[in-house]
């Protein structure tokens, strides 16, 4: 068939004119109204207030009116040692969490679904979900109590002989504490997502495979783990995609002074320059269209580099 | 069947990997637990007890002087009554919107895609936080409840969800009551939704734990200390240090209050809410998930 008369069967099916397909569905459009109308305030009026990013912020002018000052934002950013420090930790931190608490619910996974005693697999899941649903806020009370130097950890170390540690202000064991407690408290969340996709393999592969001979080893290594593995690079982009966030609401609620040096991350950076100083909102502005854009930037090459090795991506 | 399934293969799953295997999942289950089983214990035991003992396993004597000194002080309740507020309201709020905006794109209609787009987009890339605080300063939203409220709106995750829920109903049912001439507006609320309620419940549910969590919007825009949710007076409490904790009229008396004690007891009436609906939710979080997980 010639592209001609394709094109012509294309226009008979459409034959109604677009307005005419609005106006039929002008109550969807009324349905959608009241969300995008939420996306529209709540945050697009944001992204179009990123242009403080070049502004000098006046109370009195608003977004809008404030008068335009270059690039000078940035290059008062750029000298602040704090800054570059906080940048440093939220990438270490994120690195850390790729590297240690990345691949443990996926582990976790695996081995769950190895476990054949059906109740018991039900009641360890259900626990291991359990601190997810608890507020950040909950968790640091439980852990700052647990941590500190009268603790249940440090008695448990007096008891046995060793010394008392003081997790809290350590600075060498600070960061990789945080990690620890984002793999208890996120684990079996995440798990959740690996395991749907193992229930989602075709049993009859298991059957098959133990009929050829395969042990446990071969049957995880060719059935489960490919069954897996997209959702575990689509999890790995979305999460090199969001480089710049090392957990915010965990850290602003177990840090202290003392460790700032290894744990102030560029979220908790802004927070403190913006409401715990006399605040530049323009330079704090430009702290979030700086972190925004590394995000954007991450997750689009993560997702091209993906497609092109694996034929995997999200976008 | 399953349960015939599950006895004839039981001898098999015995050998050393099993068992190896067992062990690590019984020992992160109690790793999972122990800090839960710690906060209890802290907020029963008398503070002579807690000072004294090396290690502590069990209790031996227990105490209510923590919950007694929580339930005296105000500030516990009146955040409560907040964050009881803040929960009902915005639940309401949320659900409102996602259902509307999962069923509009669960139908066709031109731009569908572009607005679909635009609402994945704000997943991604978003104005950060100061021009989000200047937008809720402009909105007149500063020290109200609104600002706690409003700002949470939809969850493009549970929007997805549910809009693949909605997909999978028999496609009959609306084509059917459109023939007769019902509205969309009929169609969703009259067959949609109650052939969803098990759904409805359940993301009522996810927005409702997540509310009473909430504590960051709060911290951000609330002034008045009778404004406060929960989780932010708790968040004051756990802050706090040593006798400052809950200063009130205990303290004019001479009692100085055992602040671990008070602090873990502030923590296990907090998160007691969410423990005792966590059961009935964690299947449904399971079955959503999965549904995201395999489609999306």
């Amino acid at each position: 068939m010639s592209g001609s008369t394709l094109r012509t069967i294309r226009q008979m099916r459409r034959k109604k004119p677009l307005r005419q397909r609005i106006w039929e569905n002008r109550y969807i459009y009324l349905l959608l109204l009241p969300g995008l109308l939420f996306f529209i305030i709540f945050k697009y009026v944001p992204i179009y207030g990123l242009q403080l990013a070049f502004k000098r912020y006046q109370v009195n002018l608003g977004i809008n009116m404030s008068p335009w000052n270059g690039v000078d934002n940035f290059r008062l950013l750029f000298v602040d040692g704090d800054f570059w420090k906080s940048v440093r930790n939220t990438l270490v931190i994120a690195y850390l969490q790729i590297l240690l608490f990345f691949p443990f619910p996926i582990l976790l996974s695996i081995l769950l679904n190895e476990v054949r005693q059906t109740r018991l697999k039900k009641v360890v899941q259900t626990i291991y979900t359990l601190p997810h649903f608890l507020s950040w806020v909950i968790v640091s009370g439980m852990v700052l109590n647990m941590l500190s130097s009268n603790g249940a950890i440090n008695n448990l170390l007096a008891v046995m002989g060793l010394e008392r540690v003081q997790f809290l202000t350590n600075k060498s064991v600070f960061r990789q504490l945080l990690v620890l407690l984002l793999t208890w408290k996120e684990s079996g969340w995440s798990c959740i997502l690996y395991l749907a996709a193992i229930t989602a393999i075709d049993p009859s592969l298991y059957e098959a495979a133990t009929i050829d001979g395969a042990n446990r080893w071969h049957k995880i290594r060719f059935i489960t783990w490919p069954g897996i593995s997209m959702i575990v690079v689509v999890t790995l982009i979305l999460r090199i995609g969001s480089i710049m966030d090392a957990g915010f609401e965990q850290i602003i609620n177990i840090y202290n002074p003392t460790v700032y040096e290894v744990a102030d991350i560029i979220d908790t950076y802004v927070y403190r320059i913006t409401f715990q100083r006399p605040a530049n909102f323009g330079v704090s502005t430009a702290v979030g269209l700086f972190k925004g854009l590394t995000n954007c930037i991450l997750l689009l090459t993560t997702n091209w580099i993906c497609v092109r090795i694996s034929g995997t991506g999200i976008v | 069947m399953e349960r015939y399934k599950y006895k004839k293969r039981r001898p098999v799953a015995c050998n050393w990997f099993d068992v190896l295997n067992i062990a690590f999942m019984v020992l992160f289950a109690l790793l999972i637990l122990y800090p839960f089983y710690n906060s209890v214990l802290v907020s029963f035991t008398p503070q002579t007890d807690y000072i004294k003992t090396p290690f502590m396993l069990y209790p031996k004597n227990l105490t209510l002087d923590s919950y007694y000194i929580v339930f005296e002080s105000k500030v516990i309740f009146t955040g409560l009554g907040v964050t009881l507020v803040v929960t009902v309201l915005g639940v309401i709020y949320n659900m409102f919107l996602t259902l509307l905006m999962a069923y509009a794109f669960n139908r066709e209609f031109p731009g569908k895609k572009f607005f679909l787009y635009a609402v994945i987009f704000t997943m991604y890339f978003n104005g950060g936080l100061i021009p989000y605080y200047l937008l809720i300063k402009d909105l007149g939203l500063m020290d109200t409840i609104s600002s706690m409220i409003l700002p949470t709106g939809i969850s493009i995750m549970y929007m997805t969800v549910m809009r693949k829920y909605f997909a999978a109903l028999p496609e009959e049912l609306t084509e059917s009551a459109k023939m007769d001439g019902a509205s969309e507006f009929t169609i969703l609320f009259r067959i949609i939704l109650p052939l969803s309620l098990p759904m409805v419940v359940t993301f009522a549910l996810y927005y409702g734990i997540e509310r009473w969590n909430e504590w960051w919007n709060g911290m951000l825009f609330i002034k008045s200390a009778f404004k406060q949710p929960l989780q932010l007076v708790l968040r004051g409490i756990i802050q706090s240090t040593g006798a400052q904790v809950m200063s009130s009229h205990l303290q004019e008396a001479g009692i100085v209050p055992f602040s671990d004690g008070v602090k873990m007891a502030s923590i296990v009436v907090t998160m007691t809410p969410v423990m005792c609906l966590y059961p009935f939710l964690q299947r449904y979080f399971v079955q959503g998930l999965a549904i995201g997980a395999v489609k999306g």
